[in-house]
Parts: C-alpha cells; structure tokens; sequence
C-alpha cells in the first residue's frame, strides 16, 4: 500500500550531467509553453475556460506531485492549502483592499507553515501512507467545517471579489474570459515547474527522494529526515495555495465547499495519478487529460447514439462514461501516462 | 532516451491541446449562424445531489420554449424559434461558471438558473463581465443581488421576504384564531439559507412582539436524525415550531416531531423544502398531516396554471412542482423581452427585462415587475398547508384554496 | 467483549493493554485508553446537562447517538474488513450503502410488502456486486499504489451513483413502514425502525465475528491479512480470500443500507455522507479490528449526538474529526487495538 517500493536510494548524478539533465527539462518546459500559448488562438471561444481549468489542475497536481509523488508522503488533504491560499487571497483582497499579488505571498507563506505544522505534529507521531492521509483528509475537513461556521471568514457565504469597471494587471481582474488569464496561468504553471524542477535538483530535493526510498538509510547518512520533509511539504503546499489564489481571482469567488471541499483534494491527486506520480511531467499531462474528460464526456453525449435512446430525458450518463473513462485509465496505465511511457521506452 | 521523451511530452501536450479544442467541436456546431434561432442557455443541476430539483426546473424551461415555439416563435424577430442550450452545474460554483461561460461564448442571448445560490452567485458574476442577462428562477440568498449587478434578476421571493413574511403570516393567524404565540422555537438548517431566512424571521416576530424560544441548527449535508433537536424544542415549551431546512431533513424533522411529541400547535415552515411538496405526504407519511410552509406556490386558480400542471405530467409523468412554473416563468420573460427589444442583442434585452410586466404561475402580487436591484417585487410568499395528503393555499384568505386548520396539533 | 485484531500477529487482549513497543509518551496515553474514551464520553454528557440544562434533552442524545452509532457499526465493520485485509481505502463504500437503499425501495415497491423483507436480497446482491467488482476490477490492482486504489474507489463512486441516477432520477424516494411509532427508553424516544436497525446491526456484527472467528473460512481471511505471502504458502487460495472479503464489505454496507432505508430519504447520492464517518470509525476501532469497529460506531454516534448538544454554533462533525485527529496521532492502532502499526 505504502508508496516506499522505489528502488534504493539513488547516488546523486555527477554535476555535469545534472546540470545537463536540468538543462534538457526546461528546454522541454520551454516547448510545452510555447505550444501551449498557442491555445487562445486554437481553442474556440467557448472552451477558453477549460483551458483555464487545466492551467489549474496542473498547479495542484505539480504541488501534491511533489510532497507525494517525489516525498512518498500521501497527501489526501491539498484542499487545505489550496484552501488557505484562495480564503487568504479573497479576506485581504475584499477586507483590506490588498493587491492578489501581495496576498499570494502572505497565503504561500501562511499555507507553508500550515503545512510544515502539520508534517511536524505527523512526523513526530511517525503516522504513515493511509493514516497519514486520512489525517491530511480530516484536517482540511475541519477547515472546511470551520470555514462554515465562522462569521469573519463569512462562513457559508463566503467572498465574492468585486467586479471592476475595468481591467487592472495590479488586482488580477480582466473582462470574461480574457486571454490574460490563460497567460497568467500559463506563467504560474511553468513558474511552478521551473520551481520544482529546481527542487528536485537541489541537495534537499534529493534527500527527499531518498527518505522516500530508504528512510533508514537517509536516517543513517546523517540527512536530518524532519527537516527535508517539512521544507518539501511547505513548498508544496505554497505551490497549492498558488494555485488557490488563481481560481479565486478567476472564478472571482470562494466559499468554504469550493475551497476545502475533498473535490479539491481528489483534483490535486487525479491527474498527478493518471499522468504519471514522481514523473516530471505527469501533472501536465494527467491536468491535460481530465481538466477537458468531463465536457468532452457531455459533449459527446449530447446527442446520445440509437442504442441509448431508452435515456433520452435522463441525466448522469455523460458522469457515468468519464468515472468508465477514470477507471479504465487507472487500470491499464498503472504508472499513469508518462511513467507508462518511460517504462516501455525502457523495455525496448 | 531524454530526447525521445522530450517528443513524447510534446507529442502528449499537443494531443492534449487537440482534445481541449475538440470538444469545441460539438458545441460550436450548434445553430448558433441561424439568424431564425434564438439560443437561452440555462443552468441547472442535472447531476449530483440536488439532480432532481435540476430535472424539475429544466423541463419547466422545455415546456415553456415549445409553447413559445408552437405559437409562432419570436414574431417581432420574424418567428425566431427558441433554442435552449443545457448546462449541467453538477452543484457546484466553477462548474456552474464554465458552463454559463460556454453558454455565452456559444451565443446564447440570456441565461435562467440555477436552485443553488452559491451556483447563482457565481453565474451573475459572469452575466455581468459578459453583459448578457441572467434570470434566476430559484435561488434565495439575499446576498446575490447585493453587488448592485445590472444583468441579474430574480424571479423567486429572497430569503429575508420568507422569513419577514412567515412571521406576520403566523401573528395573523394565531391571533385571528385565538390561540396566540407563547413562544416559537426555530430549527433551521446550518448554511446561508437557514441562517438568513432565521435573521429576517427573528427581526420581524421582535418587531410583532412575538416571543422566540430557542434557536436550533443542524448540518444539513450529514444529519441522519433529528430527534435530540425536537427534543430540545420539547423542553423549551414553545407551541410553535418554525422550521428552514431542505427536503430530506424537512422529512426527518416530520418524523423526529411525531416521534417526540412535543406540545405543539402547528409545525410552520419558512421557506422549507419539504412541506409544500406533492410527495412530502408519501415520504413523511401521516407524520406531515397539518404541517404549513410559508413558500412560493403555482396559482392553482389560474387556467394558465393549470394547462401547465396537466402538460408536465403528461410529458414527464411527474407532478410540476412551483419551481418548475419558475423555470417557466424565466423562459417567458425572455421571450416577451425579445419581443419587446426587437433585437437579439444581450443589452437590448436586459432593458427589456428590466421593464417586465407579465402575470406569473405563481401566486403573486400582480405581474411581475423587477426592482432596480433585479428583485421581483410582486413575488408573493403564500401559506400552504398539508389537508387531505396534499399541499394546499391556505392564507392570505383571498388566495386560499381551503380552509385554514389552527391549531395543527401533532399527530 | 474482548477486542481482537486480525490483522497481523492476531493477538487477542483486553482494550486495556499497555501498547507494546510504543514510545513512553504513546504508553503514558494509552495505558487505559478504554478508560480515557469512556471518560471523555462522561465529560461530553456533563457538558451537554450544563448546556442544555435538561436530562431530557441529553438523555435523548445518548439514546440517538448510540442508534445512530449501530449503524455507524455495521457499515465501518464491512469497511475495517476491506481496510484490514486487502489494503484498500475503499471511497465507494458509501455508494454500496445507496445500492443497499435502492434494493430496498425496489423491493418494497415490487412486491408491496414490508421493507425488512429486503434484507437478505440486500445483503445477497451486494456481496454478489462486491465480489464481482474485486473479481474483475480490484484483483488487478493489489499491491498496486494507494494513490490508483484511491483513484479506482472513486471512480466506482462516483460511476455507481450515477448509475444509480439514471435508473431511478433524482427525486427522493421512499421505503416507509406502514407504521413506525416511537418505542420509548428511560424516558427518551427513537423510532421503532430505528431500534430494529440498531439490534439488526449488533446481530449482523456478532454473526460477522463468528464468521471470522470460529469458521475455517474466516481463518483463511485472518491468515491472509496478517501475511499475505504465508497464507499462500499454506495452500490458502489468496484472490479467492480477497474476493470473499470485499463481498463481505459490501455486504455490510447493503445490510446498513436497507436498515436505515425506512426512515431515509432515498437519493443515488444518499450514501455519500457516511463515507467520512466511516473511515473515522474504521481508524478509531483499529484497522481490521471488526469488534473495534463495533465499539467505535457506537462511540461516534455519541460524540456527534453529545457533541451537537455541548458545543453549540459548530458543526457536530467537528468533535469527531478532533477525537480521530487525537487517535491517529495517540493511538494509531485505535482504541481496541493492541499492536503498535
């Protein structure tokens, strides 16, 4: 069940060829970005919003990827801190008239530390893989639940961020539907990455793969295993407040199911999974994969085939082919897409 | 073996931006080029926990666009058929965004939606950026309307008028009936509805000098039993116990209510969801015999009305329930402001809307005429009670179908 | 009753002993952590008399809280089994409980009789879907990930639901008795349906532990849960075990369906709420500990109920994610467990 079947440790790449592997992954990073800016001009105007969904799903992903995926410790609450970073975002946003930009640090910052607290407290009890994430699951049931019932924060109600009678680069906010947006989100997403990719390659970057691997071993070299874990929890969980932010400034609106409802935690952990956990880009991929499934899904049924007319008049078909859809994908890409790939690309 | 990954990943995401525009493919290739089709596009919940609702209200809109359709269409528009175009909320605020978001980039001149008010909330925030108009058929926190949005209007009575409303109807009737108010108790469910209902409720029942017992609240998502609250309203001694809450714990209420016992003498509802139901008789059983609800109610006196109610069921086997004459409604407007406007332009519209004037299903102060904040200022909330295993209008006396039973004692 | 845990070395103990290899902070906690809990229910009751003000009030929360806690019982003892012995976090557990609900109406409405008569269909059919589904789906994936497991669950929730939608639409149904009238305890009242779903649920849990406890086949499941590797060693037919075992889950969860259909309202959604109290209770009883199970639902019933009365303006779910907070970190191996996880 645990996620510690890896390999043993991996003995750190000579610098060379890890400055040559971080080298090649940006160029990668590179290219998919400037594919992907080619999207407002491709996609019709109506389906603009799901790009933004994707942009935002990959956030998510690339932020639990990193604590779950790469830190092996299963997260099954990232509502939490996405949570934090859309309530921190729309309170100083609305109450003070604070910049989303300014309000991204202090909600990063306080998600951080959030997050850090949290990996103390489970660390120190030495809770682990489904205990570790049922924990992580209650804790941001419990934010949601005091979200509701807390007057300040606006309980059920939540925030609604004011409309401006124009556009402003300062407080995040353009006409519908505008291309700033999926720029925005496109920059944040390849910030997110760079950020990762970084990480990854940095000293504490690789300890954490290798307390996932060995933690004993990691233990024995003298690598202080709290601290490597908390810092990576605490970057992954300010990546996932990032991403809070995000869908608060577009969707213009928080409250406390949409921000700390378990929706968020699963669509932090689906497309990571589908896409490939512990791969470099399977967040892309997996937010590319889902973020469109389900209108696909409702738009191919929209005028279901003969065989199906018996339906006609009944609704969920569309939910029943996309959980099919999730299921078969779960069950014959078992290291989701690109881990599938690497893996035959190795046997051949 | 890096550079064949890095095609793959290319190869993936240009797949994957191949898949995005592809759903492009089926909604664009709607009618929207046809000059003689007028596409409205409505929100509902079609799926998740509130699918049934979402049924009512999207049939309602269906029956009203072939009625329009088979009478000619949109005669100042030539005879410019309706088209609806569906969007499924799934329940939830950014589904019910990029669905409405869609709707307007696919072309449709005005939106109806959406039975939740955080769905509605976020739907009249993109009406407004895309200034196209936005009827809401159900959705009743108060606070929707309270961002001064110029392209969204509300159909339904707002929470605050439930509560105002049900705390004179109940001053009217126990004192007209001699058996006044000792004390109420209120149980009401945890979120924006309950809580504002309540808060309109309590201000106006101080105002009439009626005493208020305890105030009592619940999770409406998780609760499985009521019966520690009606215990609790049993200890208070209030003889009135008014009651917010959604369908399914309106029924637990009925059946926690008969199992305690407490001392009542009517059981009231302010904008619940259960007592005024056609099936809540069915579900709750003898349970929901007397109970009231202070709610909005199809005008059962209208011939309109009841062409509606017998066309329903016939096209959906399934008795029309008031939300349903809302959707009806909604699809109405639209269309008489589209003959109005002349015109398919969003803006032209929304003016028309504006101006408003038509007789609703609903029972109603007159037709519907929409304030400068969008609310509907004719929307009347009516006293039903359960008699004879069916809801029915029983106060104000001028609407009333039956006649009242006060005190309602528990069964 | 004593505490047993099948996962495994299988020890049986009295919930009151000293945790072994704990660190001294664990065994300062949980030297008496039946004691601890049954204090904490003691200082909850207290709390709701001084809030409420009235035995009568809190008497009736006791009462509600442990009906409710039945149920609670039985739908966690399936989920613990599933935990316990194949490793899976099942996330569609709730969905089987909404199975169990529409096999209920469709029989009640069928044939016009009284809903209990759907009892065994219920339980029956659900082991049938249950083990179907680890037959084709879930076998496929053991050992595999948390993460995909998670994935598959989910997906299966969210496919049985709508499913369950098409099939029936959203609007409420019901499965009443023709009459249900209170039965009253010290006092305090519960429905007649309700007390039935309480004592069906206690029998059903005592006929599960014999199952597991005294028949060859119910070794066969603790010997695989406590290694999977040995099990097959000793000839024991490991997938078969597993497919059983998930049929049992569910089973249990078709079982808790139908017992609270009568006074549920019926939606393809209705099961979803009991996923999280679930999983709350499954933890809190011990992994795999199916009487743990037992004495947890009950404990959680309380707590909300109790909980409702004595914290006013929060949401009563908030006491029961605190208590599970404590216990993961205090207790890991729950409260009638005795190995340290």
């Amino acid at each position: 069940m645990t996620t510690t079947t890896a390999p043993p440790a991996p003995t750190p790449a000579p610098t060379r060829e890890r400055a040559q592997s971080l080298k090649r992954s940006l160029l990668i990073l590179v290219a998919i970005a400037a594919v992907a800016a080619c999207a407002p001009f491709v996609l019709p105007e109506s389906r603009q919003s799901i790009a933004i969904r994707v942009l935002i799903f990959a956030m998510m992903a690339i932020g639990w990827n990193l604590m779950s995926g790469y830190g092996g410790m299963f997260s099954f609450g990232h509502a939490a801190y996405f949570g934090i970073g859309a309530y921190t975002d729309t309170y100083l946003l609305v109450t003070f008239g604070w910049s989303p930009w300014l309000a991204l640090v202090v909600g990063a910052a306080l998600a951080a530390l959030v997050a850090a607290g949290i990996g103390y407290v489970a660390f120190r009890y030495k809770l682990r893989s489904a205990y570790f994430a049922l924990g992580t699951f209650a804790i941001a049931e419990m934010l949601r639940l005091l979200a509701t019932n807390t007057k300040w924060v606006n309980g059920t109600t939540g925030y609604h961020v004011p409309l401006l009678p124009e556009s402003s680069w300062t407080m995040l906010q353009f006409g519908a539907n505008a291309a700033e947006y999926f720029y925005i989100g496109l920059a944040m997403v390849v910030v997110c990455m760079v950020v990762t990719l970084l990480y990854l390659r940095s000293r504490s970057g690789i300890y954490t793969v290798a307390i996932r691997d060995n933690e004993d071993a990691a233990d024995a070299l003298g690598i202080s295993v709290m601290r490597v874990r908390l810092t990576t929890m605490a970057l992954s969980a300010a990546i996932t407040a990032a991403a809070g932010m995000f869908y608060a400034q577009y969707y213009t609106f928080v409250d406390p199911d949409t921000a700390f409802g378990s929706a968020q935690s699963v669509q932090a952990i689906a497309p990571a999974v589908i896409g490939g956990v512990a791969t470099p880009w399977g967040p892309l991929v997996g937010a590319l994969i889902l973020g469109p499934l389900a209108d696909l899904t409702v738009t191919w049924l929209r005028t279901p085939p003969a065989f199906l007319d018996f339906l006609t008049g009944r609704s969920g078909l569309d939910v029943v082919l996309y959980a099919i859809l999730l299921i078969v994908i779960a069950l014959v890409l078992p290291k989701g897409i690109v881990g599938s790939i690497q893996e035959w690309w190795k046997r051949r | 073996m890096r550079a064949r990954n890095f095609v793959s990943v290319i190869a993936a995401v240009g797949a994957g931006v191949a898949l995005v525009s592809g759903c492009g493919q089926g909604g664009a290739s709607g009618s929207s080029g046809d000059s003689k089709v007028i596409k409205i596009g409505t929100l509902h919940p079609m799926t998740g926990s509130n699918a049934g609702d979402g049924a009512q209200l999207q049939h309602g809109a269906e029956l009203a666009v072939k009625k329009i359709n088979d009478a000619g269409g949109i005669k100042a528009l030539g005879g410019a058929k309706l088209e609806l175009d569906a969007g499924d909320t799934k329940g939830t605020p950014d589904t019910g965004q990029s669905e409405a978001q869609r709707l307007v980039s696919d072309g449709a001149v005005a939106l109806v939606g959406s039975y939740q008010s955080a769905v509605s909330a976020n739907i009249a925030a993109v009406a407004e950026r895309n200034k196209v108009p936005f009827v809401m058929d159900i959705s009743g926190d108060d606070a929707i309307l309270s961002h001064g949005y110029r392209y969204s209007f509300r159909l339904q009575p707002q929470n605050s008028r439930f509560g105002a409303t049900a705390a004179q109807y109940i001053k009217d009737i126990t004192k007209s009936k001699g058996r006044p108010v000792t004390k109420i108790a209120y149980l009401h469910e945890a979120t924006a509805f309950g809580t504002g209902v309540y808060t309109a409720f309590k201000s106006e029942a101080q105002k009439l000098g009626l005493a208020m017992g305890p105030e009592i609240t619940y999770d409406a998502a998780s609760v499985s039993d009521l019966t520690t609250q009606i215990a609790k309203v049993k200890a208070s001694g209030a003889n009135i116990l008014v009651v917010s809450g959604y369908y399914r714990d309106g029924v637990l209420a009925a059946k926690a209510v008969q199992t305690v016992k407490p001392k009542l003498d009517a059981v009231i509802g302010a904008a619940d969801g259960a007592f005024d139901q056609p099936q809540f008789p069915t579900d709750a059983g003898s349970a929901a015999n007397g109970y009231f609800d202070v709610n909005y109610h199809l005008n059962d006196k209208s011939a309109e009305a009841k062409a509606f109610a017998d066309l329903y069921q016939a096209a959906y086997h399934d008795k029309a329930r008031a939300s349903a004459g809302f959707a009806y409604d909604s699809v109405r407007i639209i269309a008489a402001a589209l003959e109005r406007a002349g015109s398919k332009d969003p803006g032209k519209i929304r003016d028309a809307i504006a101006k408003t004037d038509l007789n609703p299903l609903s029972l109603s102060n007159g037709p519907v005429t929409f304030d400068e904040k969008g609310e509907n200022t004719a929307g009347l909330p009516v006293l039903t009670q359960i008699q004879d295993g069916a809801p029915s209008v029983v106060y104000p006396d001028n609407l009333a179908a039956k006649t009242i039973v006060y005190p309602a004692p528990v069964q | 009753m004593t505490a047993r845990t099948t996962s495994e070395e299988a020890v049986p103990s009295e919930g009151g002993t000293i945790s072994r290899g704990g660190t001294s902070r664990r065994a300062a906690l949980g030297r008496s952590p039946v004691t601890v809990t049954f204090a904490l229910l003691i200082g909850l009751t207290v709390a709701a008399l001084l809030r409420s003000g009235s035995t009568a009030i809190t008497g009736q929360a006791l009462l509600t809280g442990l009906i409710a806690g039945g149920v609670y019982s039985l739908l966690a003892m399936g989920l613990s089994l599933i935990f316990g012995v194949l490793d899976i976090v099942n996330f569609a557990h709730g969905a089987f409980l909404g199975v169990g609900l529409f096999v209920t109406y469709e029989v009640a409405h069928q044939t016009g009789l009284n809903p209990y008569i759907a009892l065994p269909v219920a339980i029956v059919g659900l082991f049938v879907l249950g083990a179907l589904i680890q037959l084709l789906l879930l076998n496929r994936t053991i050992g595999g990930s948390l993460e995909r497991q998670l994935l598959i669950t989910l997906g299966l929730s969210l496919l049985i639901s709508n499913v369950l939608l098409l099939a029936f639409g959203g609007d409420p149904l019901s499965a009443n008795l023709t009459s249900d009238p209170g039965v009253h305890v010290f006092g305090a009242v519960a429905n007649l349906s309700r007390v039935i779903a309480f004592g069906a649920a206690l029998v059903l849990a005592v006929l599960l532990y014999v199952l597991l406890e005294r028949t060859s086949f119910g070794r066969a499941i603790r010997a695989v849960a406590a290694s999977r590797q040995g099990a097959g060693l000793v000839g024991i037919d490991v997938r078969l075990v597993y497919v059983v075992t998930f049929g049992l889950g569910t089973a249990c969860a078709g079982a808790a369906g139908m017992l609270i259909a009568p006074f549920t309202t019926i939606t393809p959604t209705a099961g979803d709420q009991f996923n999280i109290l679930a999983f709350v209770v499954v933890v809190m009883g011990g992994l795999g500990n199916v009487t743990g199970a037992l004495v947890s639902g009950l404990i959680v019933g309380l707590v909300e109920q109790l909980g409702g009365v004595a914290i006013a303006g929060q949401s009563p779910l908030l006491g029961v994610f605190i208590l599970f907070l404590l216990i993961l970190l205090i207790r890991p191996q729950g409260i009638f467990g005795a190995k340290a996880p």
